[in-house]
């Protein structure tokens, strides 16, 4: 790809076209429309600068994803202010009615915003795998190059996330619909 | 949603997935047949995965955004540009400077693109996202095989660190300024990356070290680089070497436990 503008066309055409999937990812890790918008800037900044890295043919949706959550990670680990955590055995407590309101007020939610709430709950060290798997369709072994561990750290996170989302929604499953029959988990 | 001992536990994702082979598979549906409690933890994973994870929005990208990524794209282009002019209108200076760049290059105590500059950046790039692992996994042995498997023409063994309550990672079959590393990572508390390599050399290679130590009779060459701290050591044929954005003396700490004298 000694040609810039035809390297530029082909970082175009395999890159630009996971923005939507890279903002709505990074808006879920941050919470924050500014701070979601100026890591998915340098995700790109960064990919286009290696793309001469970059194999054409693989798959640039893990590579992208990779140096998202790698920007993502830097700035939140490194500057320590990493998104807000809960101790996971409050997580099923249910949420109160103002923290509803700021949420669905911050993540702008034009519609039931349930399972938004719950998910930007969970730690992050389980929210992530779930947005990478559940969320954008990756693999277990995509997640884990993605993350930097291993498929079986990827596999247990998820597992834990999982519950750890059922469990708070619980209550809004059974109101939609889901397991009438069931009564709710102790 | 509890596990126990008589109850399939994460398993039941597994199944879900489609990460069981037929056998397995076969076992854990007979299971299911004759255990409610299971059936009901299935169908609440396979709820939260299937209905709860699809009803999130899909939020439009801000047109700013789009816009700001395409002028950066452009900034970055123009500044290749220049370059690419600079260096075209000064390559008579340049070809008259590389016999000096040269003689810098191959010098000890050059500053220019040292062994410890190089293993800096490959920090930084594993650390960005930029520099990928073939092999993620939390074996040493799966890693060691990784390496036996590329050719790495010297003995090497991928220990544990969980005392010092860092895990591994995995691995990469690597080129050190041209030579064959074994690249392997570990992640500590905080999410502090530990990058390992190990290459056939001496350390006398090395420019010169202000930080030497010695630790059970083995010595140390400390480095630093911006923040990226790096300690290096020889083991028989093989120069090792640690390098971490961790505090400094956690690092020579770490390449103490990890040393091995041969």
């Amino acid at each position: 790809m000694s040609d810039p503008d035809e390297r530029r066309r082909q970082f175009e055409s395999i890159a630009l076209p996971l923005m939507q999937a890279l903002y709505n990812t990074s808006l879920r890790l941050t919470a924050d429309g500014d701070e979601a918008a100026d890591i998915v800037q340098e995700t790109f900044l960064r990919a286009y600068r290696t793309f001469d890295n970059f194999r054409l043919g693989t798959n640039a949706r893990a590579w992208l994803f990779t140096i998202l959550y790698s920007v993502f990670a830097n700035r939140y680990h490194e500057a320590k202010r990493r998104p807000r955590m809960e101790v996971v055995e409050q997580l099923e407590a249910p949420a109160t009615p103002e923290s509803d309101i700021a949420l669905v007020a911050a993540w702008g939610s034009r519609w039931n915003p349930e399972v938004e709430r719950a998910l930007r709950r969970l730690p992050e060290d389980f929210r992530t795998p779930l947005l990478l798997i559940d969320v954008e369709g990756l693999s277990y072994e995509e997640a884990a190059t993605v993350l930097g561990c291993a498929v079986g750290t990827v596999g247990s996170r998820l597992f834990r996330g999982r519950k750890l989302l059922y469990a708070m929604l619980q209550e809004y499953a059974h109101q939609a619909g889901y397991g009438k029959d069931r009564a709710p988990d102790p | 949603m509890t596990d126990n001992a008589s109850h399939l536990g994460a398993t039941l994702q597994d199944l879900l997935d489609e990460r069981l082979d037929a056998a397995r598979q076969t076992e854990v549906l007979t299971h299911l047949a004759g255990c409610p409690q299971c059936r009901s933890e299935l169908e609440a994973l396979r709820w939260v995965r299937d209905v709860a994870l699809k009803q999130l929005p899909v939020e439009d990208v801000p047109p700013a955004l789009a816009a700001r990524v395409v002028a950066a794209l452009d900034v970055t282009d123009k500044q290749t540009v220049r370059r690419g002019w600079r260096r075209r209108t000064m390559a008579a200076a340049v070809l008259a400077a590389a016999a000096v760049v040269l003689l810098l290059l191959v010098s000890p105590s050059s500053n220019g693109d040292t062994l410890p500059n190089a293993v800096a950046r490959d920090f930084v790039a594993y650390r960005d996202g930029t520099l990928p692992l073939t092999l993620h996994t939390s074996d040493g042995a799966a890693v060691q095989r990784l390496f036996v498997a590329g050719g790495a023409p010297f003995a090497m063994r991928v220990f544990d660190l969980g005392m010092m309550q860092y895990q591994l990672v995995g691995g990469l079959v690597h080129r050190l300024r041209g030579r064959p590393s074994a690249l392997f990572v570990y992640r500590g508390p905080g999410d502090r990356n530990l990058v390992c390599q190990m290459y056939e050399g001496q350390l006398a290679d090395l420019p010169r070290s202000d930080d030497v130590r010695k630790h059970n009779g083995i010595t140390f060459q400390v480095y630093a680089a911006g923040t990226v701290t790096l300690v290096f050591w020889q083991e028989g044929p093989v120069v090792c070497v640690l390098a971490s954005d961790a505090d400094a003396e956690a690092v020579i700490q770490l390449a103490y436990a990890k040393a091995v004298k041969v």
